[in-house]
């Protein structure tokens, strides 16, 4: 039986999923992202959580933070996850640009894509890549908050519901803020021809978007609007809300990505193989 | 097997405003092995990748066993050996070919078995679990004619299948290709044209971005009269040319190359024109080292006035 557009992206997930857990390249990724978040966990977050635990009844602890702009870290229940959703907010953007900049570029330049587009449609293929990607960052998220959940209730395990609470709002959300990231790698993956130049192009064009916009709506004010087409436009009114709150901007990554994805399908339907 | 499987109208496709193909029109119809030849540059490769749904014609419209090139309708019915397509380095090859199949609707253990039976048709079963970046040229050259015959296609196009493989291993994909060309359709780019010679029975020449408007069979006689190729060992071509011109019913002779001889003659005066050239070389105790009934390819294709 012929494989349809879902078995396709089915098939193109597992694989990709089998590259980054079976792989020794994987592995290597593997290694050095739970390196990082070892001591990202251990250090920053445990002792930050600490420090918010010891102060948050105290007034004067309020206004510190509030004049630091971190006032939203007493917002949550749980000050460690407090301190994760500030991090993850800057920390899997920027993975997300590294790690999704090589969708199809690579794989195309090598003529290893054109294996695949004799069996694959060419929206399979963009579809099956981006759906990869997003389903490994939604697997490397959680596995950092099983590993914050786990320190949160090590410590004091009456906290397990509350926690587990915060951490599927996080979760969900992160999911959603990387939707747009991903989608302009594959939209440029799809365009240049390497990881390497993807990265530069996303570093460029949001500088130069974000630069445009400022400059022309200073002219304009009615076209600063369009900031809302830049990925990661809403990170900082994301970072001042906590828990579910944080749902309230899902429309702008959601929006973001049905836009990016539309416009790296055109392309992909037009890119010589 | 009668039908048009390729139709080609007015395909053209330009790189950067360089023209590659000009208002290129063709049809194939299901059946034997089709050679593709052409100069370098003549756009041979620019044709397949269009046919294969790699690139966009500038204009002009394909259709390929019904369908647009990429429908995913055609997939499992058309496969290709590309030029120069690598294998990712992080998978076995045995791996990635069962990917491959499991992409065609193979099952799992399907999938695994069909890799098998690929790798075993061009003598690399060995080479199952090993990297893509261990192998030589030649052995990358076979795994990805292996990529194409995956399942049962009807249409195969392979983009210069035998260049860089040792004559064993041509020899070894010129009986895949016969066999295999009782189900499929093959289209074989080449410049080998002797390897497209003993394989196909049409040709279609490129040159310079447009397509021959006949497609040339390869084992037709010309018109009324007839032609044998001849090729010497090392011999006095005049002395030989002139024994030749004196045998009844040849019209002429001529040396295209050194050693080779082409001879053309009326059938209807002398239909046993290979027995008579044979006779006269023993009399003379020259030695031959081929003797073939028509012209070759390349005079066919690039030499004929």
């Amino acid at each position: 039986m012929r494989p349809n557009f879902i078995n396709h992206n089915l098939l193109i997930c597992q694989f990709e999923l089998k590259r980054l857990f079976a792989t020794r390249k994987g592995w290597l990724y593997l290694a050095t992202y739970f390196i990082v978040w070892y001591f990202i966990l251990f250090y920053p977050i445990r002792y930050a959580a600490d420090l918010l635990d010891e102060h948050r009844s105290s007034a004067h602890a309020g206004s510190f933070f509030e004049f630091l702009g971190f006032g939203s870290l007493l917002d949550w229940s749980i000050p460690a996850f407090g301190v994760y959703w500030h991090f993850s907010l800057i920390f899997f953007p920027m993975m997300s640009v590294a790690i999704a900049a090589d969708q199809t570029c690579s794989d195309r330049e090598r003529g290893t894509l054109r294996f695949l587009a004799l069996r694959v449609s060419r929206n399979g293929l963009f579809f099956g890549r981006y759906i990869s990607f997003m389903v490994i960052q939604f697997l490397l998220i959680l596995l950092t908050l099983l590993a914050t959940l786990l320190i949160v209730v090590f410590r004091d395990a009456s906290l397990f519901f509350e926690a587990f609470n915060n951490a599927s709002s996080i979760l969900i959300n992160l999911f959603l803020v990387l939707l747009p990231f991903t989608a302009l790698m594959a939209d440029l993956s799809a365009t240049v021809k390497s990881a390497r130049q993807a990265t530069v192009w996303a570093i460029l064009i949001w500088s130069f978007l974000a630069g445009i916009i400022s400059a022309l709506s200073s002219y304009l004010p009615v076209l600063g609007q369009l900031k809302i087409l830049i990925p990661g436009y809403q990170l900082s009114r994301l970072a001042q809300l906590s828990e579910w709150e944080t749902l309230q901007l899902a429309y702008i990554p959601v929006l973001q990505a049905i836009i990016l994805l539309i416009i790296g399908r055109w392309i992909m339907q037009r890119q010589a193989l | 097997m009668s039908r048009s499987i390729i139709q080609c109208q007015d395909v053209s496709h330009s790189y950067s405003g360089k023209l590659a193909l000009k208002r290129v029109s063709f049809e194939i119809i299901a059946g034997e092995p089709i050679g593709l030849v052409g100069p370098n540059g003549a756009g041979k490769t620019t044709l397949l990748s269009i046919l294969c749904g790699f690139l966009m014609p500038s204009s002009g419209t394909v259709t390929i066993l019904g369908h647009k090139p990429g429908d995913s309708r055609l997939c499992g019915k058309i496969s290709a050996l590309p030029q120069d397509a690598k294998f990712d380095p992080a998978f076995t090859i045995g791996e990635q070919l069962a990917f491959l199949a499991r992409l065609q609707g193979f099952e799992v253990e399907q999938s695994r078995q069909e890799a098998e039976r690929v790798l075993e048709a061009v003598a690399l079963k060995q080479m199952l679990s090993a990297k893509p970046d261990t192998l030589s040229h030649g052995m990358a050259k076979r795994v990805a004619i292996a990529q194409a015959l995956i399942g049962s296609p009807e249409l195969i196009l392979l983009d210069e299948p035998t260049a860089g493989l040792d004559p064993v291993n041509t020899r070894n994909i010129r009986s895949i290709i016969m066999e295999q060309a009782k189900n499929s359709t093959f289209i074989i780019s080449s410049h080998d044209l002797a390897e497209l010679g003993r394989v196909c029975q049409k040709v279609l020449l490129l040159e310079n971005g447009v397509m021959s408007p006949m497609q040339h069979n390869v084992a037709e006689t010309e018109g009324s009269t007839g032609f044998i190729t001849l090729q010497m060992e090392a011999c006095a071509a005049d002395e030989l040319m002139k024994a030749l011109q004196e045998l009844k019913g040849v019209i002429q002779v001529s040396n295209p190359q050194k050693n080779e001889f082409l001879v053309e003659y009326l059938p209807e005066k002398a239909p046993q024109m290979d027995i008579e050239i044979l006779t006269c070389l023993a009399k003379r105790h020259w030695h031959y080292r081929q003797l073939t009934r028509g012209k070759s390819l390349e005079e066919k294709l690039f030499f004929t006035d």
